[in-house]
């Protein structure tokens, strides 16, 4: 599985020894993974959420879970595919969370001002329109469409490495990337 | 506006195929994969997947664009993490489990009596004792708590993870690895269940076997 843009470390220590110290409770092993691997944690989780404090918030949970969840990696993926995993069930929580509280949200608060969020939009990314776009056509597709088309055409994963952090196999992430294909390019050409 | 109009009729369209016979969703698929230019025979001679892969390649462009957008990860995020993570390394004599609303912790020795009681009610288990801890857990909470170790700790808790040693006395006449199997399997579940642990280990011993008491 490729990096998704994870800077190389050919000067740093063997990852799989890192993970292995870790696990035995070494906090400065986690530091280093902590520094290759948050990069990846937030970009996933800004590109499934497209919000940027969600995104950080998102991306601290998933990797103090990571720390918690150390005892149970066996090495059968690598540790960046077992981070995408934890990453994008946490991103799919909130998508869940935000909309129940939307939805109670619209009950109880119906008639009152909506508050502004033009503060907390998406400082991550330099802002031009495009950016705005495909954020806003990706925020419209269905949570299991995003994450696949997240993993596959942003981050660069295979068929199988979607699937082994989706949980699915690769016909139903093939499938659920034909449907989010669809909707994404007729979102787009709308804004075209 | 119009630009995109033609694609957005070949996606929206009931049918998935053009006028010759390609599909759609795979024109789609070979250009939003990166790979346009690889036609293949019947491509290099259709104008009608030619059109469509070049409104296609359009369409899709700036999800290429956006994938390529440099991301630069929040200064605080790596010190709020590792703030957190030193925190749950600190409270190895209790469970932690952060919450939209706080924290909430249970001390190791709750966890310890439940998981004991639990096994003390599993048929033909006569005795439940804690027994010294040998787990990469416990060398951890030895390392991290050397001012008040507890010599005989029967329980390692780091975070919701937790590793729990119990010694049973199994009665006499009981298919000794069926009883210890369903001890861990009961004692993981009500930790689970009643803590909100997410990950369990129950090693257990069978230190002996006893006669029914009498009466």
């Amino acid at each position: 599985m490729g990096e998704g843009g994870e800077a190389g470390h050919a000067d740093g220590f063997d990852e799989g020894y890192l993970v292995r110290q870790a696990q035995e409770g070494y906090l400065d092993a986690y530091a280093e993974l902590v520094n290759r691997h948050s990069l990846l944690a937030y970009r996933v989780a800004l590109r499934i959420l497209g919000h940027h404090q969600d995104a950080e918030d998102v991306a601290q949970d998933a990797l103090v879970t990571a720390w918690q969840q150390l005892p149970d990696f066996r090495g059968e993926s690598s540790f960046s595919t077992w981070l995408y995993r934890i990453v994008t069930r946490r991103a799919v929580n909130r998508i869940n969370r935000d909309r129940r509280h939307t939805s109670t949200d619209a009950l109880s608060e119906s008639g009152t001002e909506v508050p502004d969020d033009s503060t907390q939009t998406d400082l991550a990314f330099e802002r031009n329109e495009t950016v705005d776009a495909v954020t806003d056509a990706i925020q419209s597709l269905p949570p299991a469409q995003r994450i696949v088309v997240v993993l596959h055409h942003l981050e660069g994963l295979s068929y199988a490495d979607v699937a082994t952090v989706t949980g699915s196999s690769v016909p139903a992430v093939r499938s659920q990337l034909y449907r989010a294909r669809r909707a994404l390019g007729s979102a787009l050409a709308e804004w075209r | 506006m119009t630009e995109g109009s033609q694609a957005r009729r070949l996606l929206e369209s009931a049918s998935q195929l053009l006028a010759c016979g390609a599909d759609v969703d795979e024109l789609l698929e070979q250009v939003a994969d990166g790979e346009a230019d690889r036609l293949t025979e019947h491509q290099r001679h259709c104008a009608h997947c030619q059109a469509a892969i070049t409104e296609f390649r359009a369409l899709w462009a700036p999800v290429q664009d956006y994938a390529r957008q440099p991301v630069s990860v929040p200064r605080r995020l790596r010190a709020a993490v590792l703030k957190q993570v030193d925190r749950l390394v600190h409270d190895v004599w209790y469970t932690l489990q952060l919450t939209e609303l706080g924290s909430i912790r249970v001390a190791a020795r709750v966890v310890a009596a439940v998981a004991r009681d639990t096994a003390g009610r599993v048929p033909g288990v006569r005795v439940v004792l804690g027994r010294s801890t040998e787990s990469r857990i416990a060398q951890l909470v030895a390392r991290a708590t050397t001012d008040h170790l507890h010599p005989h700790a029967a329980v390692g808790v780091l975070g919701r993870t937790a590793v729990v040693d119990l010694a049973l006395a199994v009665r006499y006449g009981d298919q000794v690895h069926q009883v210890a199997q369903e001890v861990q399997r009961r004692v993981i579940a009500e930790l689970k269940e009643k803590i909100g642990l997410q990950s369990v280990t129950i090693n257990v011993t069978v230190d002996d076997i006893l006669p029914e008491p009498p009466g």
